[in-house]
């Protein structure tokens, strides 16, 4: 009874025909009066004329219905494999009104009562009022009519200019659904901008999307989550790409100088450096400068060049983390006012990039550098200087142990591209290092706590000082009193024996 | 003529529509807001898959009706269905039952009236048959009468089926030692004929001449004019 399975896999509707399109339309033998053929889901001009080449040449008093490339298995004489698999309650014999023949019936009035007028949709109130059945029969063969694009498939739906839509491989309706057109126009592009069109759900992708270069697909955040995408891809194959600074507006030239310009002069003042900017937020400034390619600002400075190229390298690579790194930002500020701008920079993005990427970058440059031999002596007497400043910057900062790196990696380091391999004494050295600068961070902290220490005694020492004094006035004012109490008690003495005398 | 086995008449059954399968006959009239909607199909009482919400939000959404109508429409069905699963534990008595049915309906343009006999001991009959069948032989263009006889047959075959429950139940409370059950169940629904009586020609079980025309289907179609006389007739009625 079944026909013949066609090539592709099939799977059932409820989880999304998930086949590749097929390239070129397939013909089905004509039965009865029509004969099908199955246009690809790319866009076709006309319903008489295939854009892809046919194999066959279709007759021409034959009227061609279209159904997409995923139902080629259907025929109108038989039933197939994958209509039993997909409605079984009619193919296992549980009750006496669901067997073959009726559903066939249903199926094949459903399908010729479409086919009598292919452009306007059929309701499925229209249908269960001519068929002679119970309704819930004709709903289910009509919903999985519906769904393999058997019925309410109209390649004219197709002809609307979608971005995605080759590489959609669920069925038209949404095509026809979704006015990705007019989505297109109502979103007022200030500049020139890429839209973005999921590719499965036909939606304008608003905060972020995953886009798979390899296929060229792109997915907004839902579809990539619910896995929406087609047999072949995985999760891993997509990247995620940011959307909302791109959507809106793209950064000219002479933005992205006025922001170096400002982040020159102001540093980490972002408001400032919005306002220099002019027309963006501070937000955007810092998300945009984070994503500018490092390298050819420091391009005067060699020693610096590569291994911040390699950071940035990693850092674009790992782009996920970076723009979404308000956090690490802060924890720089205290580095930031270090002395040497191109050192709090080189610290900044550090941080940006992670201390792991940042360790790795640095450890590679410093092989590079050790595998080179003697540096020159220029660069040891710079590189010294660079070693102090940063020793003292990186007490202060959290991410002392990247910094190491990093001064290690400006050490006499030359542009010299292959540093693959981090040999383990370097490690140990590097760990040793690690060390010592802890060890000394500890002794400076011994050091402020005993000065601290010692102040508090000085003003212990006074305070018992100052009660001395207290307690000898005190003592010295009872005297005064008692003196005086005594001298009193003597005059009035005196003064009755005066008395005692003249009377 | 093969007698028929005893226990047909005596062994009460479990209700259920004597069809093969056991559909519900729904009638819908529903009114709101000057809008009416009159709709009459089958309903498959035992599929888990059907959603009664699920099919008034599509009739309606289908057909543009005010949203009032899925709410009235889901609730239509409900008690319908309700009604029919309250039948649903009790027994009714077959006993031997040929009933004649009568068709006497207006689908659009066509109309039709026919009468014929139907053994409702036979579970295994099927009203989608007959009307398929139907409607072939008599070449009807309108697909829509299909539906409307085997809903007709069905209405009255549920109707039926009531009744021989509630006289399962009177027989029941009734003495017992009452001879001939099928006897008095021929009596009470006035509907059922005696085989007996029925096939009085011993010779052939052929249908008399003169019964010929009543038993005769007859189709009509008719001119827009008197659809719209008919229509303007039925609406007068309940006012």
């Amino acid at each position: 009874m079944a026909s013949t399975e066609p090539p592709a896999a099939v799977t059932p509707p409820s989880s999304k025909p998930n086949l590749l399109p097929l390239a070129s339309p397939t013909i089905i033998t004509p039965s009865a009066a029509a004969s099908v053929a199955v246009a690809p889901t790319a866009s076709s001009s006309s319903p008489a004329t295939p854009s892809v080449a046919t194999p066959r040449p279709i007759p021409s008093d034959a009227e061609v219905f279209h159904i997409p490339s995923y139902s080629c298995w259907f025929s109108l004489g038989d039933i197939s494999e994958c209509e039993i698999r997909c409605l079984p309650e009619f193919f296992d014999s549980r009750s006496p009104s669901r067997n073959p023949k009726a559903y066939k019936y249903i199926r094949d009035s459903i399908v010729k009562q479409f086919r009598r007028n292919p452009s306007s949709k059929i309701t499925f109130t229209e249908v269960r009022k001519t068929l002679v059945a119970d309704v819930i029969s004709i709903r289910k063969v009509f919903d999985f009519l519906d769904a393999w694009g058997l019925i309410n498939y109209s390649p004219a739906a197709l002809n609307k200019p979608l971005k995605w839509e080759d590489k959609d491989s669920k069925s038209s309706q949404h095509a026809a659904d979704s006015p990705a057109g007019p989505s297109l126009d109502s979103t007022p592009p200030v500049r020139e901008t890429s839209k973005r069109l999921c590719g499965s759900c036909k939606s304008v992708c608003s905060i972020a999307c995953f886009a798979s270069d390899k296929y060229d697909i792109t997915l907004c955040a839902r579809c990539f989550v619910r896995g929406n995408y087609r047999v072949g891809l995985s999760s891993s194959d997509f990247k995620r790409v940011e959307i909302s600074d791109e959507m809106k507006t793209d950064w000219t030239e002479k933005e992205t100088l006025q922001l170096l310009e400002a982040v020159m002069h102001y540093g980490d003042d972002w408001k400032k450096v919005a306002q220099h900017v002019g027309g963006r937020s501070d937000k955007d400034c810092i998300t945009h400068f984070i994503k500018l390619p490092m390298g050819e600002q420091f391009a005067s400075s060699a020693e610096f060049g590569s291994s911040i190229n390699k950071l940035n390298q990693m850092k674009d690579d790992n782009n996920i983390s970076s723009s979404s790194s308000p956090s690490k930002r802060l924890c720089l500020s205290p580095l930031a006012d270090a002395s040497n701008p191109i050192m709090a920079q080189a610290a900044f993005l550090s941080a940006l990039a992670g201390t792991g990427v940042a360790e790795a970058a640095a450890q590679a440059a410093v092989t590079a550098v050790s595998e080179m031999g003697q540096g020159e002596p220029k660069a040891d007497i710079r590189s010294l200087h660079g070693v102090q400043g940063l020793q003292d910057a990186s007490i202060t900062s959290n991410g002392s142990d990247v910094l190491k790196s990093v001064e290690e990696a400006h050490s006499g380091v030359n542009p010299k591209p292959e540093e693959k391999k981090v040999n383990v004494e370097e490690v140990e050295e590097e760990i040793r290092r690690v060390a010592e600068v802890q060890m000394k961070q500890i002794q400076e902290k011994i050091v402020h706590f005993e000065e601290v220490d010692s102040q508090i005694e000085k003003e212990w020492k006074q305070m018992e000082q100052m009660r001395d004094i207290l307690f000898y006035d005190q003592l010295n004012l009872l005297k005064h009193e008692r003196a005086i109490r005594k001298s009193g008690q003597q005059a009035a003495e005196g003064v009755r024996t005066q008395g005692d005398y003249v009377s | 003529m093969k007698p028929l086995p005893s226990t047909s008449s005596k062994t009460p059954v479990k209700f259920r529509m004597p069809t093969s399968e056991n559909l519900v006959p729904i009638r819908l009239d529903i009114e709101v807001g000057g809008q009416r909607f009159k709709d009459a199909f089958t309903w498959n009482i035992s599929d888990p898959d059907s959603e009664v919400s699920v099919f008034a939000k599509r009739t309606q959404k289908d057909l543009k009706l005010p949203l009032a109508f899925a709410t009235q429409i889901a609730q239509s069905i409900q008690t319908q269905q309700t009604e029919f699963r309250s039948y649903k534990g009790q027994e009714m008595l077959t006993g031997e039952k040929i009933v004649p049915i009568k068709l006497d309906l207006r689908v659009n343009r066509t109309l039709i009236k026919d009468q014929f006999l139907w053994d409702l001991n036979n579970f295994d009959s099927d009203p989608e048959e007959f009307s398929k069948t139907f409607c072939n032989d008599l070449g009807i263009e309108d697909p829509e009468v299909g539906p409307a006889v085997a809903f007709a047959i069905r209405e009255q075959l549920y109707e039926i089926a009531i009744q021989s429950v509630a006289t399962a139940r009177e027989s029941r409370n009734a003495k017992k030692g009452r001879r001939g059950e099928y006897s008095s169940i021929s009596r009470s629904t006035g509907a059922a004929l005696d085989l007996m009586k029925l096939f009085s020609n011993r010779y052939s079980g052929v249908r008399k001449r003169k019964e010929w025309d009543v038993f005769e289907p007859m189709v009509d179609m008719l001119s827009n004019e008197e659809v719209a006389a008919l229509e303007s007739m039925v609406e007068r009625k309940p006012r």
